[in-house]
């Protein structure tokens, strides 16, 4: 009988395009430019831009980068599960088949490893981890990679040639970024780290707030959202089950040293955390991780990159206890209470180093 | 030893004749009620929800279709009481073996108490003639923990070889409005699936420890006659073990291994302990097989 209970993140892997496009630009090339001041609004600045690279590119260069902090080889992985939702890895394409997965897989060197895709909106890397999870624990994996690169520029560029009015459902385009996000996952040597619970909920009754296809009107993929009510339906529910994954831990929110939410924008992270404090009926520690000023929406990635900032910054440390939030179309709500090994630590070791870069 | 985990349900809904276009979620909703009803369980029991389909209505790549599908057939759709998960996993066409591995073992470490697996293929680009990549069909099928660990799944293989990936390819194309469908197969790629079936069934059954002697059927995709034909001799096991249903079912993609089920079952209804063998094959390239062994009386 198997009896590993806690998995871990045994390496991270983050790949932030060297490109920065202030919001003022993206919104300067709308063909009509909206009438509201999105930076102000989002609290977004900035984001990043993959130049001359797609989707399959950024994945790769983030699963490279979590090999190169891994004690593992590239070899040694049993499991390849690639999570990204803009399947864009060539120009004015979106790929259904083969999975993206067993490219990565093939670019790195885990040519044997299993590979299939998951795709649950920007849900995907956690779902991806709760997978990953699953096959550890049954015995039928040793440690695997869970990767995504989105690309959601060409996402972005349509918005902008074909937002028509003010309250246009394309106007949430203009907040995505680009990024690569990768982790490395085996069970946990110390119980007192790693996983300690890890929650997906899918309230289908919802599913009808955000959605991405291809263009009625013209080439390119869109993303309609109707951004508050799909806020406004998610701080009704999630906080509830904030406290009940809080309380199956048996945390506090004393006990929390950083939370980090899906990065949709500034103003939504905030709206959310007021939710929780409503909830709770008193105000929430000062420990919730914001990076979508700088990196803006970048869907399943968004919070392995606001790790990546903030380890590298030393907020976050070894030991640290997390908790990481999702809201993601569909309605998903996930959340996950994580302890920290010496991860952070070796992982500022390395990027001081250039090891990773 | 690990708990087994059985087959409670199987619902399907066939390729053929429709009056109006249906979509990838309506095939996907019609094969679960039926899946439901075939089990007799209520949508409410449902913890997890895979789809495994390849080709999407609209083309529509967020949410997860099985968002769709949960809410097409009234499974928790709220949130707070009865909860459910759902989420796609692609593969193409091995995608509803890896999903029921995956499910396998999210039921065997105990985190919900049944799930079930959609699949199913509906190409929404109805200009693209020459690009439908197979039928529009659906199959559902729902895991339960088995009474005993005897029976139900015994072990999965998959076997990628990604040095012929681009032999099986499909794309949604956005140089042009609503998008286009591009699917290309290769021409020597049954070839090359016919290389990988031996090996990948040499290794199923040597992890459960049977010799080909012990399978009683093997339920392949449906890709072609001629296929099904030269399969025999890849894998070792003679033609009358082998489920050939291309007369009558057309190669459906994700759905195809369970589509031939279905029809094996209406044919055989009493498997009485049978160890059947599935078998898949997929963009990749990659070829799944599993084995299960169904209980003494069970249908």
């Amino acid at each position: 009988m198997n009896d590993v209970r806690k998995i871990r993140i045994e390496s991270l892997g983050a790949y932030i395009p060297e490109r920065v496009l202030a919001m003022e630009e993206m919104l300067a090339s709308c063909r009509r430019r909206p009438p509201w001041d999105l930076e102000r609004i989002t609290g977004i600045h900035e984001c990043r831009v993959a130049v001359g690279e797609y989707a399959i590119d950024l994945a790769v260069q983030a699963a490279r980068r979590a090999l190169a902090l891994s004690r593992y080889q590239a070899s040694d992985l049993d499991v390849v599960i690639c999570t990204s939702i803009s399947k864009h890895n060539r120009e004015d394409e979106f790929h259904l088949e083969p999975a993206t997965a067993g490219r990565v897989a093939r670019e790195i060197g885990a040519g044997a490893a299993r590979v299939f895709d998951v795709v649950n909106a920007c849900a995907g890397m956690l779902t991806g981890i709760y997978i990953l999870q699953g096959l550890i624990r049954a015995g039928e994996a040793r440690r695997g990679m869970v990767v995504s690169g989105e690309h959601n520029m060409p996402i972005a560029r349509t918005a902008a040639r074909e937002l028509r009015h003010r309250f246009d459902g394309q106007l949430a385009a203009l907040t995505l970024g680009d990024g690569g996000a990768a982790v490395i996952v085996d069970a946990s040597p110390d119980p007192a780290s790693g996983f300690h619970c890890l929650d997906l909920v899918t309230g289908a009754r919802h599913d009808h707030y955000c959605y991405s296809r291809p263009s009625r009107r013209g080439p390119g993929g869109i993303l309609i959202t109707k951004a508050r009510s799909l806020q406004r339906k998610g701080n009704e529910h999630f906080p509830a089950y904030f406290k009940e994954i809080l309380d199956r831990t048996g945390w506090t929110l004393d006990d929390l040293d950083h939370i980090i939410p899906h990065q949709v924008s500034v103003r939504a992270v905030i709206n959310g955390v007021k939710a929780v404090a409503r909830y709770y009926g008193c105000p929430l520690p000062p420990c919730t991780r914001i990076s979508a000023d700088l990196y803006a929406n970048t869907t399943t990635t968004s919070h392995f990159l606001a790790l990546h900032r903030f380890i590298l910054d030393g907020t976050v440390a070894s030991g640290d206890n997390v908790l990481l939030v999702s809201g993601a179309s569909g309605i998903v709500i996930t959340h996950a209470t994580y302890t920290f090994d010496d991860l952070p630590e070796r992982y500022r070791v390395r990027w001081a180093s250039g090891g990773a870069a | 030893m690990k708990r087994g985990v059985t087959i409670a349900g199987l619902g399907v809904s066939l390729p053929g004749f429709r009056l109006f276009h249906r979509g990838s979620v309506a095939r996907a909703v019609e094969a679960g009620r039926r899946c439901l009803a075939d089990a007799g369980r209520r949508p409410t029991e449902v913890g997890v929800l895979i789809h495994a389909g390849v080709t999407r209505d609209h083309h529509v790549c967020e949410p997860a279709n099985a968002a769709y599908i949960q809410h097409g057939l009234g499974i928790n759709v709220e949130f707070h009481g009865a909860r459910t998960c759902s989420f796609d996993l692609g593969n193409g066409g091995c995608g509803m073996l890896d999903a029921a591995h995956v499910l396998c073992a999210l039921l065997q470490e105990g985190t919900p108490r049944s799930g079930m697996i959609t699949a199913s293929e509906g190409n929404s680009d109805l200009r693209a003639k020459g690009a439908r990549p197979c039928p529009d069909s659906g199959a559902a099928i729902l895991l339960e923990l088995a009474p005993r660990p005897d029976m139900g799944f015994g072990s999965f293989t998959f076997h990628t070889r990604g040095e012929h990936a681009d032999m099986a390819r499909t794309v949604v194309s956005l140089a042009e409005a609503r998008g286009r469908l591009r699917t290309h197969r290769d021409p020597g790629l049954e070839e090359r699936w016919l290389e990988m079936a031996g090996p990948v069934v040499d290794d199923v059954l040597a992890r459960d420890g049977i010799t080909r002697d012990e399978i009683d059927r093997v339920i392949p995709a449906q890709i072609s006659a001629d296929f099904l034909a030269r399969l025999p001799r890849a894998i070792g096991i003679p033609p009358e073990r082998i489920a050939d249903f291309t007369g009558t079912l057309p190669y459906t993609l994700s759905t195809s291994v369970f589509l031939a089920l279905h029809r094996e079952r209406e044919l055989r209804p009493r498997f009485v302990g049978r160890t059947v063998l599935l078998l898949a094959f997929g963009s990749g390239l990659t070829a799944a097989a599993a084995t299960y062994r169904y209980a003494k009386g069970a249908t």
